[in-house]
């Protein structure tokens, strides 16, 4: 038994340079990434494309070789020891890689034999898993005929047929249908209530904050900050209100607006005014408490509220603080190496 | 469990896999059947009267001179795009899978390689059964039979590298196809078609150092002479080097692409 108190996964100023090329400077991927995740922990990195995420991810399961640092998976480094690393993990990628002229079973069945489960083993297995992501009935049809979702649910099935002690997923539900996710998410769930440390790396907020327990933030391969979704949300400080005023046409709202702002000025939890095409929005810490006092405060001066909206912190929030950018905006793709170009 | 017995137990899975991979493309089961038969009937038909030139004393019809020819041609032009099998596995990140679970890489071309020389060897088979229906006979009997399939499977592995090392360098199915149609020329100018003596001087020479030809001969006496050692020997020599070589680059290749 591993001590619990042990992390299953230690990370020392990890750094990952990819070397230029004619045409290419060189790219500094991972840039000093240092963390740990204790046993049976959901893990996950929170970035944009571009980030580092899989990168790290790579470098962890043994496909990719670090420029320097020390990464040690369930106890083992993973330059040093990569082939009992690979005995011990399991990795769902990015892109769905399963063997699509196979069937679901025979695709499981292949990584089984070669992590050498016993054959009587490795059938029980198979039933469950397959039933497990809701495969049971197509487990005997090609693979290539499945739907995406299918085709994400035997790439995780495979990831799991030896019973890994660390599951890798790298974006997991790339390119899903919302539905689909959710089915997903509850797979994930189920697999990390049965022992196994995740980690996890998506730029969906949403993903994040729905099955990390702890999250680090990553952008151009540093980590941003580290906590849980609560914390990191709670460490923003405020809540976001949006009013929605009444006034006729641009001057009235521009009139109303000039209102707002001199009616809250002095008033302590409204941290920030932002001006929007239908009103303002404000910063507002512990908003429900202060919330009343603002309407109050706005009664009169032919300010009319005609709307009012109140929202949380989200993980994009907290994204930006910490990065100065949004998620969204930094959907830099990579373009894929074809080798000569 | 030793290393060699490793290597054994994955390539045994991941062969199997190739083998599904094949047959599940029913094109891939027909035209190995079918190519060869295409072949050989052409090209008996092209060049039936071409026995009665005097380059080729002692031999009784051209069907016996053509069908060792056209094994080592067939195999010659199968294996030409076997590279594409492990672009497609890379490409769609199964290679990658692979090698996250504790295989070893030459587990992976093993693989590929051992089905390929089945594959080699069955479309062998089939020109020598066609041969023998329309006729020919094969001087060393079954025994020979059996060596000249081993050797048209050894041939197609140690040849497989033509098509391996610019899929893995370039990373490219077209590229791949191309470079590999660079080398047809040498299948052409072996004695595939037409004995050594009625080529010209300069062909002739070239010929010394053509691996291919070296392997048609072989072929070609456990036919139609009997087991005829130094001329075998000859071939298994042209194949050895041919798959150090090759199966060398390729190693390397793959190896650059994994690392």
């Amino acid at each position: 038994m591993t001590n619990a108190s042990r992390p299953v996964i230690e990370v020392a100023d990890l750094v990952k340079v990819y070397p230029g090329g004619r045409k290419a400077e060189p790219v500094r991927a991972v840039d000093g990434i240092t963390f740990s995740v204790g046993e049976g922990e959901f893990f996950g990195f929170l970035g944009p494309n571009g980030a580092g995420k899989t990168t790290t991810i790579r470098i962890l399961a043994t496909l990719l070789r670090s420029t320097s640092g020390r990464a040690v998976v369930a106890g083992h480094d993973v330059a040093r020891d990569p082939a009992v690393v690979r005995r011990l993990v399991g990795f769902a990628m990015q892109t769905v890689a399963i063997d699509i002229m196979g069937t679901g079973r025979e695709n499981l069945e292949l990584i089984g034999r070669l992590h050498r489960v016993p054959g009587p083993e490795l059938r029980r297995r198979v039933d469950e898993l397959l039933e497990l992501m809701g495969l049971a009935e197509v487990g005997g049809k090609l693979a290539g005929t499945y739907s995406g979702g299918m085709k994400r649910r035997l790439d995780l099935a495979s990831a799991l047929v030896h019973r890994p002690a660390v599951l890798f997923l790298d974006e997991p539900t790339e390119g899903l249908d919302p539905q689909s996710r959710t089915t997903l998410w509850e797979e994930l769930l189920r697999v990390r209530a049965a022992g196994t440390t995740m980690f996890l790396t998506t730029h969906y907020m949403e993903e994040a904050d729905r099955l990390c327990d702890r999250l680090a933030i990553i952008d151009h391969g540093r980590i941003a900050v580290e906590g849980s979704p609560a914390e990191l949300k709670r460490g923003i400080g405020s809540d976001t209100v949006s009013l929605t005023l009444g006034g006729d046409g641009a001057d009235g709202l521009a009139a109303a607006q000039e209102s707002v702002d001199r009616l809250l000025a002095g008033f302590e939890p409204v941290a920030s005014l932002e001006r929007t095409a239908v009103g303002v929005t404000l910063a507002v810490r512990d908003a429900h408490a202060a919330i009343p006092e603002v309407l109050r405060r706005l009664d009169g001066d032919g300010v009319r509220v005609a709307g009012l909206s109140m929202a949380e912190p989200t993980l994009d929030d907290v994204f930006l603080r910490h990065t100065g950018t949004r998620i969204r905006q930094e959907a830099a793709d990579r373009p894929i190496d074809m080798g000569w170009m | 469990m030793s290393a060699l017995a490793a290597v054994g137990w994955e390539a045994r899975w991941l062969g199997l896999r190739t083998i599904r991979r094949f047959y599940r493309v029913p094109a891939n089961p027909v035209s190995i059947v079918l190519f060869p038969l295409i072949q050989l009937f052409v090209f008996s038909q092209l060049f039936k009267d071409i026995v009665q030139l005097p380059g080729f004393a002692g031999e009784s019809s051209y069907l016996a001179y053509l069908a060792p020819g056209q094994i080592v041609f067939t195999v010659f032009f199968a294996v030409s795009w076997i590279g594409g099998n492990l672009l497609y596995d890379y490409r769609s990140g199964f290679l990658d899978k692979l090698r996250v679970a504790p295989v070893n890489r030459y587990s992976i071309l093993a693989g590929e390689l051992v089905p390929l020389f089945l594959e080699c060897a069955v479309m062998a088979g089939t020109i020598l059964a066609l041969s023998v229906l329309l006729g020919a006979q094969i001087a060393t009997g079954l025994p020979g039979a059996i060596l000249i399939l081993v050797i048209a499977g050894a041939f197609g592995v140690a040849w497989s590298g033509v098509s391996f090392v610019p899929a893995l360098i370039t990373k490219n199915e077209q590229a791949t196809g191309t470079l590999s149609l660079l080398l047809f020329p040498i299948a052409f100018m072996s004695t595939a078609f037409v004995p050594v003596a009625l080529m010209p001087d300069w062909l002739q020479t070239v010929n010394r150092f053509n691996p291919i030809s070296y392997v048609i001969e072989a072929i070609r006496v456990l036919m139609s002479v009997g087991f005829d050692w130094p001329i075998i020997g000859q071939a298994a020599v042209a194949i050895v080097i041919l798959g150090v070589l090759l199966q060398g680059a390729t190693l390397a290749a793959f190896r650059r692409l994994t690392n």
